[in-house]
């Protein structure tokens, strides 16, 4: 079964309501790679908030595990485009926050168990720091003193600290320059390797997800006033060659081009 | 120096801009003296503006002696026993101990602006009233305070918790909303629970912000202290300042609202460097 299953999802705002998403299909298997692609305005920031629990369509569900999600919960971890890291924290405090919040309340944690763990995650961070390239002397930094590119890496491994099965990114690297950005992909997918979660990645350039996707969901409106469907489903070999994106870019283009 | 010395783009030296901060203070003695002297040497027994001896005097007493209602506590005893039993002392306690105690109650105010901002249901039930509310003018309520809760302590602390409660109620909810949404989403799926979202995420972060506009609302608290202690009151600074005025008493009246201003900046300095302190990650003060 599915890990992710988007049943005939339609997603209206305002009033008069506007369609944003149409009868949207769509199954993720577990550990899949999958880059939503789309024009601004799309819906697929919706799609993705849907699938975080933040949002509710008016008519279909949203299965996670064969089972409804109202609420952003630990299942699932989310790194967005920008106020991803808590200004208060310290780098460190930041990727440990997501353990010690959820294992210890108000009460436990002054109990010795606290501080024995709080030590262990603080060593889970420090590798996790060096993982994503970051120096020790980063730890204690507050994130308006890292760069934009730093800031995300930290973010997610706050997200990866959890170990979620699902891992959702909203223009994660959007606001980065292409060199920074061509890192961070490199980096996320090696820890989509490494860790086997499920990856769903909202994305507007073609590129970006074709680097990596295992596979590219394009969404596009039929007409100026019709809500999102899926235009495009292609699967992306594993390893892509360099070679095959441009083609591969042609095909998505095309796919695009056609549903506008 | 050039004809654009009053220009934007003119960049004053060190010397400069230190002189030219300092100079308005400079202006102002220089000018009351000015004052003050002409009138003396019109009428020797002239009370509006009295001489720096005659206000050095006032507060030499002020400082030394005891309140005239009350008694004088035998002989001198050391310089900081008589201290202890003076008046400006006196006043300055009794204002001071108001003053924090209206502090204090305002953290429920932050408490429950916090969690209408963040917990809709809490929101709807307060928010108009609370609209409403900040749109009464404290001070019209000094009368209805008096008659519910008589004349003492309580009724002016009540008018400085009803004057200022609105406005930090209202400055939290508006500071929470602004915490942008993808923070508490995020703190949702690492894992935490609304209260730890409320106290540990959304409260730390906006807490430099809400001393902030504590500190801005200082006069505030300040404003309805002065007019409570002013109107009913047996000791306090501006329950002095009133009482003075009856006599034109400006040699202690001049000098005990200079002291006002500079308890309130230290009050101010005090919690701007607490601020910095606590908040080292805070970078808009």
């Amino acid at each position: 079964m599915a890990l992710i299953r988007i049943e005939d999802v339609f997603v209206a705002y305002g009033t008069p309501a506007r369609a944003v998403l149409a009868g949207i299909d769509l199954e993720i298997e577990e550990g899949s790679f999958v880059c939503v692609l789309g024009q601004t305005g799309c819906g697929k920031s919706t799609l993705l908030r849907l699938v975080l629990g933040c949002e509710k369509a008016l008519r279909g569900r949203v299965l996670i595990d064969g089972a409804e999600h109202p609420q952003p919960d630990r299942s699932r971890g989310y790194v967005p485009q920008k106020y991803s890291l808590f200004p208060d924290k310290t780098v460190l405090d930041n990727i440990t926050f997501g353990p010690e919040v959820s294992e210890f309340g108000l009460l436990t944690r002054w109990t010795p168990a606290y501080f024995r763990r709080r030590r262990q995650l603080r060593e889970e961070a420090h590798d996790y720091l060096k993982r994503i390239g970051l120096r020790e002397s980063d730890a204690t930094k507050y994130p308006h003193q890292l760069s934009g590119g730093m800031q995300q890496r930290v973010a997610i491994a706050q997200a990866l600290m959890m170990r979620p099965r699902i891992l959702l990114m909203d223009e994660a690297f959007s606001a980065l320059d292409s060199g920074t950005r061509r890192e961070m992909q490199r980096l996320v997918r090696q820890l989509w390797a490494d860790t086997g979660t499920t990856v769903l990645f909202v994305t507007h350039n073609i590129d970006e997800a074709l680097r990596l996707g295992t596979r590219v969901v394009v969404l596009a409106k039929e007409s100026p006033d019709a809500g999102s469907r899926v235009a495009m489903d292609l699967a992306v070999p594993d390893p892509c060659e360099e070679e095959q994106i441009p083609l591969l870019m042609r095909q998505l283009e095309d796919g695009v081009l056609q549903a506008g | 120096m050039s004809a654009g010395f009053l220009l934007i783009h003119a960049k004053p030296s060190r010397l400069w801009s230190t002189g030219l901060s300092w100079f308005l203070f400079v202006a102002v003695i220089a000018s009351y003296l000015w004052v003050s002297d002409a009138r003396h040497r019109e009428n020797p027994e002239d009370r509006v503006t009295p001489t720096v001896a005659q206000m050095g005097a006032g507060m030499w007493k002020a400082v030394m002696e005891p309140a005239e209602e009350d008694e004088a506590t035998g002989e001198a005893r050391g310089w900081v026993d008589r201290f202890a039993h003076s008046m400006l002392w006196k006043d300055t306690r009794a204002t001071a101990r108001r003053f924090f105690i209206s502090l204090v109650l305002l953290i429920p105010a932050v408490i429950l602006g916090l969690h209408m901002g963040l917990f809709p249901f809490a929101g709807a039930f307060f928010l108009r009233f609370v609209l409403f509310f900040d749109k009464i003018v404290a001070l019209s309520l000094l009368p209805i305070l008096f008659i519910a809760f008589g004349i003492d302590e309580l009724s002016k602390i009540m008018l400085i918790v009803i004057g200022v409660t609105p406005t930090i109620i209202l400055d939290t909810f508006n500071l929470t909303k602004g915490v942008p949404d993808e923070q508490v989403v995020k703190a949702f799926t690492l894992g935490a629970g609304d209260f730890d979202v409320a106290y540990r995420v959304v409260l730390k972060q906006i807490a430099p912000r809400v001393l902030n506009s504590i500190r801005l609302n200082l006069k505030a608290v300040m404003l309805f202290l002065f007019a409570g202690e002013m109107i009913a009151s047996t000791d306090g600074l501006a329950y002095r300042i009133a009482l003075l005025r009856r006599h034109m008493g400006m040699d202690v009246i001049i000098p005990y609202v200079l002291w006002v201003a500079l308890l309130l900046f230290l009050v101010d300095f005090g919690m701007r460097m607490l601020n910095r302190r606590l908040h080292p990650w805070f970078t808009e003060a």
